[in-house]
């Protein structure tokens, strides 16, 4: 019961840097076993760098890291699942030929390997490709690969950096219910991503990343009650000209469309307002989506100018 | 360990399988015994086309004399008869054309013009003074003048030479009233043997000693060393390649979050090492098989093979720790050239040292050179094949001293490995690859 407690991953007070430049700074994050976490974050703003101390590939500088109970776990770790943002593949390598490769190097037999890439194949719809080279296969294909090889060994904790990017819907949504599959199945995802509307949809928890420091961190709900507030979603006849004259109106942000409206007064006065001045098409009240959220964090100066 | 092994064994079957391997093991033999192959096959297929050749006489005496031996050439060297008895031509013919002057200033002219027309393959000028041994040179400046357009056959002019000098000297040994036959015998050389070592064995019978060959003394450590220095440039710098390769494509981001970067070093250089060996043993056993097969098999002292491979292992290790880490270092191609010359540089001591280390083995110079770890593994093979190879102190000392050397080349590699191999941008200067490698 106790073992149930650990988490799956837990830094204290982490921090790295490179040469003068502070790459992570002072970071303590907690990952609960079972979850699905997203690491969210700009460019260069750290999380990389996180991951690469999580699979000990970089040591940190100072502070302490956890991995599945054990600090100092490598990534050459069987119990891990690593899938890299900038990724390739043995190009004359065949499709089978490279999953068992993998497999090896994660601690599995021959035979074993085989049968898990012939699963993994079949439901991923690569059943057909298992004797071509790697560079017969698309873009998303070869994707679909690298994740297959990330996974074959069935590991307790899989970390997945970018797992999405340059996929196609249809692939995306296979990938999608592959990774909430695991989680079914008793492994802890984090992954990266720098799309929000995924984020929004698959994790339970999100931590961000900017400038190496943590601005965010646990559950959606919450962040999303912490962060901001609530906003009028609505399209007039008038137009965002009609808005300025209300009073009660903190900001207007034009969508084209659509306007958002954030509000210190009442919405129902609001309403009416807003009804005696011009017609309206449709009035909603809206969260904050993750990606307001990611953008006011990782530009503040844009935002707060626009407060001005 | 099974990681290593796992990666290993992936890299060796990659390499036995690539056609570079396939071509190693054919051409190898192919470039040692094709020399011998092409000479015997060719043999038949000899250029046996005529040759023309006008004399021109000053002398009176010597053309008769030319043509009589051109006819005995004709006969007994021309031809040969196989075993059925059919005559077969197996040299060019010569054909010999008096030349009669009519005006000697303009025989040169004339006869170049014909060369020229391919009338003519070549003419001798013969001077009427040749007999005198003092007279070195007349109005024209040459005793015994070729002229050709075609200089580079040599055996028309080598045969004209020899048989003119043969019929002036007896000649002069006639006019001097000198028997041809005593002076010839008077005039033998004296034959000189080269000889090792007369032994005693213990029931004290002397064994003879045996003529040097210069199969034994120059040949089999050449080849010792060339072969050793073909297995480390066949497969060490394929891994500066291989691991550059991985890193652009980013393969290796994937192989780190699996393997450590000290594991996946170990993988390709024990992988290197098989296919070596792989190959080494193909060399190795045709050439023990081929000197038992012509009796010969003493020339080669059973541990030279054990040397040989022993210092082949440490060569690998050495060279291919230095290469991959140079890789694993780099970002583009044209960096890793760069940091490749120093490395080249180490690889090629044994060419640029092999000559006096022959002359003389044991002189202080040699004996540094085989004891300097880069350079041991070929150099010290190279005095181990030359009798009487090196005293067993310095063998050991080597190895001792390379031992360490390579296991210090491997774990500098593996520093440089696992700072190298993610990292992106420039080339990192000899300097900073210093720094990472003394890093904790």
């Amino acid at each position: 019961m106790i073992a149930e407690n650990i988490p799956a991953v837990r830094l204290t007070r982490v921090s790295k840097t490179y040469g003068s430049h502070l790459a992570v700074n002072n970071l303590s994050l907690t990952v609960p076993k079972g979850s699905i976490y997203g690491f969210i974050g700009p460019n260069g703003s750290g999380k990389t760098t996180t991951i690469r101390m999580i699979l000990h590939i970089l040591l940190a500088d100072s502070g302490s890291i956890e991995v599945l109970g054990r600090e100092g776990t490598r990534a050459a770790n069987d119990r891990i699942g690593y899938l890299p943002e900038e990724r390739g593949l043995y190009k004359k390598m065949k499709v089978m030929g490279l999953l068992e490769y993998y497999g090896s190097l994660k601690g599995m037999g021959r035979s074993e390997a085989k049968r898990e890439a012939g699963q993994w194949l079949e439901r991923l719809g690569l059943g057909d490709w298992s004797n071509k080279k790697i560079e017969a296969l698309s873009k998303g294909m070869a994707q679909k690969i690298q994740f297959i090889s990330t996974v074959i060994a069935k590991p307790e904790l899989i970390i997945l950096d970018e797992p999405f990017s340059g996929l196609d819907p249809v692939n995306l949504e296979s990938l999608r219910e592959s990774i909430l599959q695991l989680r079914e199945d008793g492994s802890t995802i984090i992954f990266s991503t720098h799309d929000m509307a995924m984020a929004e949809r698959m994790c339970d928890s999100i931590f961000m990343i900017y400038k190496g420091n943590k601005v965010l961190d646990g559950n959606l709900n919450q962040i999303q009650a912490e962060h901001g507030q609530d906003a009028i979603r609505l399209r007039t006849e008038g137009g965002p000209s009609i808005l300025e004259e209300i009073p009660g109106v903190d900001e207007i942000r034009d969508l084209g469309r659509f306007q958002e409206v954030k509000l210190s007064g009442d919405q129902n006065e609001f309403l009416k307002e807003l009804a005696n001045r011009t017609r309206v098409y449709h009035f909603e009240q809206t969260r904050p989506s993750l990606h307001d959220i990611f953008v006011r964090i990782a530009n503040p100066k844009e935002e707060s100018s626009e407060n001005e | 360990m099974s990681k290593i092994l796992a990666i290993a064994k992936a890299e060796y079957l990659i390499a036995v399988r690539s056609k570079a391997f396939i071509i190693g093991i054919i051409l190898m033999p192919v470039l040692m015994g094709g020399g011998l192959a092409v000479q015997y096959f060719m043999r038949g297929h000899v250029d046996k086309t005529t040759r023309h050749c006008a004399i021109v006489d000053r002398s009176g005496f010597l053309y008769p004399i030319l043509e009589e031996a051109n006819q005995r050439r004709e006969a007994n060297v021309v031809f040969e008869s196989d075993e059925q008895g059919n005559q077969k031509q197996v040299k060019p013919s010569f054909v010999l054309e008096k030349y009669y002057e009519t005006d000697p200033s303009q025989t040169e002219i004339e006869l170049s013009k014909q060369v020229r027309r391919g009338k003519l393959f070549a003419f001798l000028i013969i001077d009427q003074d040749i007999l005198n041994p003092n007279n070195v040179a007349t109005e024209s400046g040459h005793s015994l003048a070729y002229h050709t357009k075609t200089p580079t056959f040599r055996e028309l002019p080598d045969w004209l030479r020899s048989n003119v000098n043969q019929a002036v000297m007896n000649k002069r040994f006639e006019s001097a009233n000198l028997d041809r036959k005593l002076v010839q015998t008077l005039s033998k050389r004296v034959r000189f043997t080269s000889l090792g070592l007369v032994k005693v064995s213990e029931d004290g019978k002397v064994e003879k000693a045996r003529k040097d060959s210069e199969l034994v003394t120059f040949g089999v450590p050449f080849a010792c060393m060339m072969l050793l220095f073909v297995m480390v440039m066949m497969t060490a710098p394929t891994l500066l390649n291989q691991v550059l390769e991985e890193k652009m494509q980013k393969i290796s981001e994937v192989l780190i979050s699996s393997v450590t970067p000290f594991q996946l070093l170990m993988g390709k250089l024990i992988g290197i090492v098989m296919t070596a060996l792989t190959l080494s043993v193909l060399y190795l056993g045709g050439a023990y098989f081929g000197t038992v097969r012509f009796g010969v098999a003493d020339i080669v002292a059973p541990s030279t093979y054990a040397w040989f491979f022993l210092f082949l292992v440490m060569a690998l290790f050495i060279y291919g720790s230095i290469f991959s880490a140079i890789g694993a270092a780099c970002s583009e191609i044209k960096d890793s050239q760069n940091l490749m010359t120093p490395a080249m540089i180490f690889i090629m001591i044994p060419f640029f040292a092999f000559g006096t280390i022959i002359q003389s083995p044991t002189s202080l110079f040699s004996v540094l050179v085989s004891l300097f770890p880069p350079a041991t593994p070929m150099i010290m093979m190279l005095r181990i094949a030359m009798p009487p190879g090196p005293p067993a102190w310095q063998i050991l000392l080597s190895v001792v001293l390379t031992g360490l050397f390579t296991i210090a080349c491997v774990a500098a590699a593996g520093k440089v490995f696992r700072i190298g191999i993610l990292s992106q941008g420039q080339a990192p200067s000899l300097g900073r690859l210093f720094k990472w490698i003394v890093s904790k």
